[in-house]
């Protein structure tokens, strides 16, 4: 039988946790909702929460990041390594669009090339995440592989079924958390029945809808087709919105920054949005915007599916809700041209 | 209004005086437009004015190549005389269709006094000075001036200046100007520590996408100062300082440009109160210089040019 929490046990919960982990969750008390250190007392956002607008990507690729410290003196340049951070999140009410997401970025990170700084967070961290029970009208999570309630991708899954979070323990890592925590009651088959209930009707508030059958070959085909793409983009106005608030984008630049002989290494976020990154000495191979804005489509719907067999987008429809012009991803999606083989 | 901007963007492309049109269109979710651009004179019949055309259309003529007919209202006419001015664009090279603004509503402001995201909301609809909200089949009214954009609360032109074609009976400003935001005033009375403050804790949420700078139609920089990479005038990192310098330094490059559109304020996806800034400028270049950006096509820009009376003793 599964475990069961009162909301209004919830505080307590995350101050037992906080005696392990640097507990995360929904706050809007930067100004803007983004996953931020538990202050130890307020749990409004079981209120306010829909999604965060800063992805919780934030908190293992952060917006900016010192990589190291490095001195120059007679003999040349030292490096001091970063001091391990050993710091072990908790992300309290993770949705599963997001959680997805994570493990989307992971594929990349921990590829070839094992990201240490991404790597040694993610690891260390424990996620819990919390079902939606009113979806945006932006979101499309149904049509991206996950739906509001998944807990495919997170260690604990709470669903909503009411004055009680229904507990489900999805990993190892979860099951330990739970069997430590105090104030959980046993779910009642009736709660089982409700949460089913309640993961139901979820579901059937996703109405955005996106079907991307062939999309693959669709862009595949479609790469040179510069009056759709110029047509698609003539909108967009370059910012970077859509990629550095999206979940499954982990683009970074490096930076380095001496005053004094000293100084450090650090990456922040990039986009393939803006001119700049792809400026070489020689030339710009995408200057253009029409090439800026396919690049970004591909990469999730052409090139990643290429790469790891899995779109790179969740559907957590933040790239709609938060654009200036209200670029459509779903919209750009459905109008990409089915080619006829061999047509020209 | 609506059906006569169709007509007249319709026989515009079909006469062939203008290569493209730039208006608005339905947006994809509830109580929201986008830009319509296009040159297919079909998808004229798509353009819509309505209380929800927020946008600056002006933003997107600098990358235009054509002749271009451009749905303007009063605070686009004015970025569109800015950039004549600043020969940006050609007077030739455009058709305004102007359109009387009463003001735009601002969801935001909306979602604040309901406790209600905006789609979640059933419907919105404005009567003259009345805008009634509807949520779980409930109906709240408001006065306009609740809801309406703050830079619409302090619009000077309703009814653009400059135009080829008039949509609609011509508006005159609201005999009740309301500049200042709420922020505006907030920040006045705060001392230059706490305003420091509050700006630390403002700008630390910045994480330069740019979308202050690209929708604005008075940043039509090439390529911008914070692209330069030798010298590089501020680091890429998204610190608080750095942030910092980059609205100081965008926000004197648009002094005398700035019309106070309020786009770079209401796109801001970390809700920085950018209008706190460009408006204050925007006071100061009138108080200064009596210039008040995009008023007058005829008149040289105001930051490239100076009168000797002007001159400091350092310059005489």
């Amino acid at each position: 039988m599964s475990k069961k929490v009162n909301k209004k046990d919830i505080a307590q919960l995350l101050k037992e946790w906080s005696q392990q982990f640097n507990v995360l969750a929904p706050s809007r008390a930067s100004g803007v909702a983004e996953m931020t250190e538990w202050d130890g007392k307020d749990t409004s956002f079981l209120e306010w929460y829909r999604n965060t607008v800063v992805p919780p990507k934030a908190s293992f690729l952060p917006p900016m990041e010192e990589m190291f410290r490095f001195r120059k003196d007679e003999e040349g340049y030292r490096i001091e390594p970063p001091s391990k951070n050993g710091q072990k999140q908790l992300l309290f009410g993770v949705r599963p669009c997001d959680a997805r997401a994570m493990a989307i970025v992971d594929m990349t990170f921990e590829d070839a090339y094992k990201d240490p700084y991404y790597l040694e967070k993610r690891r260390n961290a424990v996620l819990v995440g919390m079902g939606c029970t009113n979806p945006c009208e932006s979101c499309f999570c149904t049509s991206m592989g996950t739906t509001p309630t998944d807990s495919t991708n997170v260690d604990l899954m709470l669903i909503d079924i009411g004055d009680y979070f229904l507990i489900e323990e999805v990993t190892a890592k979860g099951k330990e958390l739970l069997a430590k925590a105090s104030g959980l009651k046993e779910a009642t088959k009736s709660d089982e029945a409700e949460a089913e209930k309640s993961k139901e009707t979820s579901y059937n508030k996703v109405t955005r809808k996106l079907d991307t059958t062939g999309i693959k070959d669709r862009l595949l085909e479609s790469f040179d087709d510069e009056e759709f793409w110029t047509k698609t983009a003539a909108k967009c106005i370059s910012c970077g919105i859509c990629t550095l608030l999206c979940p499954t984008c982990y683009c970074f630049d490096i930076n380095d920054e001496m005053v004094k002989g000293e100084g450090a290494r650090f990456r922040n976020w990039d986009s393939c949005g803006f001119p700049l990154y792809t400026k070489m000495p020689m030339e710009n191979p995408r200057s253009e915007k029409w090439r800026r804005v396919r690049q970004k489509v591909c990469h999730k719907y052409e090139f990643y599916p290429m790469a790891f067999d899995v779109i790179a987008c969740t559907g957590c429809g933040r790239c709609i809700r938060l654009c200036p012009v209200n670029w459509d991803i779903t919209q750009v999606i459905e109008s990409v041209p089915q080619k006829v083989k061999g047509a020209k | 209004m609506e059906q006569k901007l169709r007509q007249e963007a319709k026989a515009l492309l079909e006469q062939k005086k203008i290569d493209w049109i730039i208006g608005f269109e339905a947006g994809s979710l509830k109580f929201t437009t986008t830009p319509l651009i296009t040159k297919d004179a079909a998808d004229t019949e798509r353009l819509v004015i309505n209380p929800f055309i927020t946008n600056n259309l002006a933003s997107f003529l600098t990358e235009m190549k054509g002749r271009v007919a451009i749905v303007a209202k009063g605070c686009e006419s004015r970025s569109i005389v800015s950039l004549i001015q600043d020969n940006k664009v050609a007077r030739e090279d455009l058709v305004i269709l102007g359109v009387p603004c009463p003001g735009i509503i601002d969801l935001a402001k909306i979602e604040r006094l309901v406790g209600k995201e905006r789609d979640e909301l059933d419907d919105i609809s404005r009567d003259g000075d009345k805008v009634s909200v509807k949520v779980n089949g409930k109906k709240k009214d408001f006065t306009a001036s609740d809801v309406l954009f703050d830079h619409c609360l302090a619009c000077e032109l309703p009814t653009p200046q400059e135009y080829d074609i008039l949509l609609g009976e011509e508006r005159k400003p609201s005999p009740e100007l309301k500049v200042s935001g709420q922020n505006i005033a907030a920040l006045k009375e705060l001392t230059s520590t706490e305003r420091w403050a509050s700006w630390e804790k403002e700008l630390s949420r910045c994480i330069r996408c740019y979308a202050c700078r690209n929708v604005c139609p008075a940043c039509f920089c090439q390529r911008c100062f914070v692209e330069e990479t030798e010298p590089q005038w501020v680091m890429p990192m998204p610190r608080w300082q750095d942030n910092l310098i980059f609205q100081i330094i965008r926000n004197i490059h648009v002094a005398g440009r700035c019309t106070d559109c309020g786009e770079c304020e209401r796109v801001c996806p970390v809700n920085i109160p950018l209008r706190s800034l460009t408006r204050e400028m925007y006071d100061i270049v009138d108080e200064l210089f009596k210039f008040k950006s995009g008023m007058d096509k005829d008149a040289l820009p105001l930051m490239v040019h100076y009168e000797q009376e002007e001159a400091e003793d350092l310059f005489r």
